[in-house]
């Protein structure tokens, strides 16, 4: 923002947070909830913006942040040039002039017990503008009603004696008594009927010509920020997903939720597809469902078992691309030979930072992430070497991970968000005796993966956790029979990555003990200590 | 086409015995088996009071002055409490506008869809929790074990207008009342609701009383519509015909004071004060004429 007019209101990395009440126990403060994650917006004179989202996106906290009804608890934030972020309510007052806000509910933000007059000569006589002589005042009150388009005989009237639309004007006419340069303006709209809807919106149309006026319009109707608006802010979890003049954002959304916010309006035209185009979803979650065919994955460990059954599952599928990495290339070499073009070999330490960087450099195309390497070393947890065995298995497990999901996060972003396969193990949710290193790594990697699915929602990369029970593969080659066939484990993950699971138990044991552990989970650790 | 619900001239008021205010002055509405009946207007213009009388449950203050309400052969209006009880719930039911005070805050989800389970079908415990699960199952909630052992305040609205609608088809009624089911919702949430509410009805044949004031959502889901303003049917029709060319000024008033994202150039213009002048004469002119004297406030 060094070029062009120097906006009235900027914002740069705006943070907020605020104590969570609904998280707070017994003694000590409240936890605090990020409301706001770091907002940049710039709006012009004369300029309205339109900031949208669903409920809990933040966009009201925003508007209210911007008028400092809040104290950003991180970043800028100026007023025409002067940084208000950290200024005190008494330095505050030339803002509080000049910035003004219009509530969502007027007859909530209205005094009942004052006569519309009254309302009206508030904001005068609070910044010591109030006329002397009564008819001064009187003159000033019709004045405001008017510009509203009221009748100033509505001024000895009280709040419920106007309807919706005209307590909505008498909103704006509080707003704009002392001719403030910045209004935010919330969900102002949403409560009216189409008809005063539509005039309150070409009066807001009109004051902004008149008054050269910087407008926040805050409202979850996109049609109705379409045809007021300049431009517009798409909020989601607290983060602009998307920015831009709205005759762009409208034609060409960028972002996935802003594109399926517009398809979700209903218009008025008879369309019989709108109802029936994509089969009813499983509740409202927001999923990301991503196709197989035609993807590009990478798999890591794919030298045995489980991985290589990936490769071979995603070729037989359509994937576009694989990219088979194991430590050891040369044990996998027979991967691109079998399928040439398709199979793309690469060296992958997962506990070497260095060659996690570089893999994710050269391979920038992934849109499927399959986190499949792991180590399981049996040790008991008090046995003499036991503390080192946990170490090598939470260092490639864990920590082995996240460096990929680290790395391959902004790759699958910048591909349009994709998805990841975290391969966990029942053993996530339970432990047993033998395997408490392994046990404890899966846990802590169930953890990170539900961190990342919420963190990486707003990218669009969908995150999946596979917590199977134990397999027929060489690794687990010393437990007893029965064990999953491998094969079906492949399978039910990539289904899951079609359908937008988020957590899946494949088989019969882990089936079993992920519905136990809902019912006693008391009673299944006892059952498993017994397995030596 | 047989008519699941034919209401004819109703008319009613609330107030005094004296000076009664005219609600719905001679609503007359028909809805087909199978049917989705869009009921379209602005606030106050009786378009909920439509649903109310029909299910018995009117504010104290309002009378029904005149009109018949033939649900299935039956009077609803003259129809005894215990009678009406029979049948809410089981052959009429409601998804009411705002799934939160709808559902009782301190029962678990499962026991309240299982009440009508009971209560209507007679069912046991056993088999009513059964049956809560196959319907939530139904409406699409995942885990419906897991969320039928749920309070309402751990769900979200999406969720909450889910488990009222599971409830509504509960019975298999002939007909649903559905107030303004989606008004409270966010846009992606309201289309999924939409898309469930057109998927049940489709499976079940369910007629549905669909009451809205929101003309997109009437046109992606109704299949016949009545526009009411003051209390009055102005006009009536396939939503198809009527959105192609609405006959009655005030529902060309409608469409051209909605704001549509595609035609962000067209002119917002409110309905026209000389059109609501005259609609306001009209009515006071057929009150009038049912109360010589009283109108005319």
């Amino acid at each position: 923002m060094t070029d062009g007019p120097q906006p009235l209101i900027e914002a740069r990395g705006l943070r907020l947070s605020l104590p969570d009440n609904a998280r707070r126990g017994l003694w000590g403060p409240a936890p605090r909830i990020e409301i706001l994650k770091g907002i940049d917006l710039a709006i012009l004179r004369g300029e309205s913006l339109g900031i949208v989202g669903e409920s809990g996106s933040g966009k009201t906290t925003l508007g209210r942040t911007l008028l400092r009804l809040y104290r950003p608890t991180g970043g800028h934030l100026a007023f025409d040039g002067v940084d208000v972020t950290a200024l005190d309510e008494s330095d505050l007052a030339p803002l509080r002039r000049r910035a003004q806000f219009i509530f969502q509910d007027p007859l909530s933000s209205l005094n009942p017990r004052q006569r519309i007059r009254t309302i009206l000569l508030q904001p005068l006589r609070a910044a010591g503008l109030l006329p002397a002589s009564p008819p001064e005042r009187r003159a000033a009150v019709a004045g405001l009603l008017q510009r509203v388009g009221l009748s100033p005989d509505l001024a000895g009237r009280f709040p419920h004696q106007l309807s919706g639309g005209q307590r909505q004007r008498v909103g704006i006419a509080r707003a704009i008594a002392l001719e403030p340069d910045f209004i935010v303006a919330d969900e102002i709209v949403s409560g009216l009927d189409v008809s005063s809807q539509a005039q309150v919106l070409a009066l807001l149309r009109r004051l902004r010509e008149e008054m050269g006026l910087s407008l926040a319009f805050i409202s979850h109707d996109l049609s109705v920020v379409r045809v007021l608006c300049d431009r517009v802010v798409v909020m989601l979890n607290g983060e602009i997903v998307e920015e831009g003049p709205c005759e762009r954002v409208f034609a060409a959304p960028r972002h996935p939720y802003t594109r399926q916010l517009i398809e979700a309006i209903p218009l008025p035209d008879i369309d019989a597809g709108w109802l029936s185009a994509p089969a009813a979803g499983h509740s409202e979650e927001r999923r990301h469902a991503m196709k197989i065919e035609g993807c590009t994955a990478l798999v890591t460990g794919t030298s045995r078992g489980l991985g290589r059954l990936y490769v071979e599952t995603l070729i037989r599928r359509g994937a576009r691309k694989v990219y088979a990495t194991a430590r050891d290339t040369e044990a996998i070499r027979d991967l691109a030979e079998r399928h040439p073009g398709v199979v793309e070999i690469m060296a992958i330490d997962i506990t070497n930072q260095a060659s996690v960087d570089a893999a994710a450099k050269d391979a920038d195309d992934v849109e499927l992430l399959i986190n499949n390497a792991g180590v399981n070393n049996l040790q008991s947890l008090f046995a003499p070497d036991g503390f080192e065995a946990a170490r090598a298995d939470m260092e490639c497990n864990y920590f082995g991970t996240l460096r990929m999901i680290r790395a391959f996060a902004p790759v699958l972003a910048a591909n349009g968000g994709g998805a990841i396969i975290n391969m966990l193990s029942i053993l996530a949710r339970v432990s047993l005796p033998l395997r408490s290193g392994l046990a404890a790594s899966k846990a802590a990697s169930l953890s990170m993966t539900q961190t990342a699915r919420a963190v990486l929602a707003r990218q669009g990369t969908h995150v999946l956790a596979v917590m199977p029970g134990v397999m027929d593969t060489d690794m687990e080659r010393d437990y007893p029979p029965p064990k999953l066939d491998p094969q079906i484990v492949a399978d039910a993950a990539l289904d899951a990555i079609e359908s937008g699971e988020e957590e899946i138990y494949p088989g019969d044991m882990a089936g079993g003990i992920a519905a136990g552990l809902s019912q006693d989970a008391k009673a299944v650790e006892r059952d498993l200590a017994q397995y030596q | 086409m047989t008519a699941v619900l034919d209401i004819r001239g109703l008319h009613l008021a609330i107030g005094g015995r004296h000076r009664p205010t005219p609600i719905l002055r001679g609503v007359d509405l028909t809805i087909g088996v199978g049917e989705v009946h869009g009921l379209v207007g602005e606030s106050g213009a009786g378009k909920s009071m439509v649903g109310r009388a029909l299910l018995g449950i009117l504010p104290g203050a309002a009378v029904i002055e005149e009109g018949r309400i033939d649900f299935l052969g039956r009077d609803m209006i003259r129809l005894s409490e215990r009678e009406r009880r029979r049948l809410l719930g089981r052959e009429i039911s409601l998804i009411p506008q705002d799934p939160m005070t709808a559902l009782n805050p301190v029962r678990r989800i499962g026991a309240q869809v299982a009440d009508v389970l009971r209560l209507h079908l007679g069912l046991n415990d056993r088999a009513a929790w059964t049956r809560v699960v196959e319907l939530l199952d139904e409406v699409h909630i995942r885990e419906p074990e897991r969320v039928a052992r749920r309070y309402p305040h751990e769900l979200s609205g999406g969720m909450r207008q889910r488990v009222l609608i599971a409830t509504a088809f509960a019975c298999e009624p002939k007909l649903i009342v559905a107030d303004e089911p989606t008004t409270a919702l966010d846009v992606t949430v309201q289309r999924q609701i939409l898309r469930l509410i057109r998927e049940m009805q489709a499976n079940h044949g369910t007629a549905i009383l669909f009451i809205t004031h929101d003309l997109g959502v009437v046109a992606k889901i109704c299949g016949t519509i009545s526009v009411i303003h003051g209390g009055r049917i102005l006009e009536h029709g396939s939503t198809e015909a009527i959105f192609k060319r609405p006959t009655h000024p005030y529902t060309s008033a409608l469409f051209a004071a909605t704001p549509r994202y595609d035609r962000p150039g067209d002119q917002l213009r409110p309905v026209p004060a000389t059109l609501l002048a005259e609609l306001a004469r009209e009515a006071r002119a057929l009150d009038e004429g049912r109360r010589p004297g009283a109108a005319g406030r």
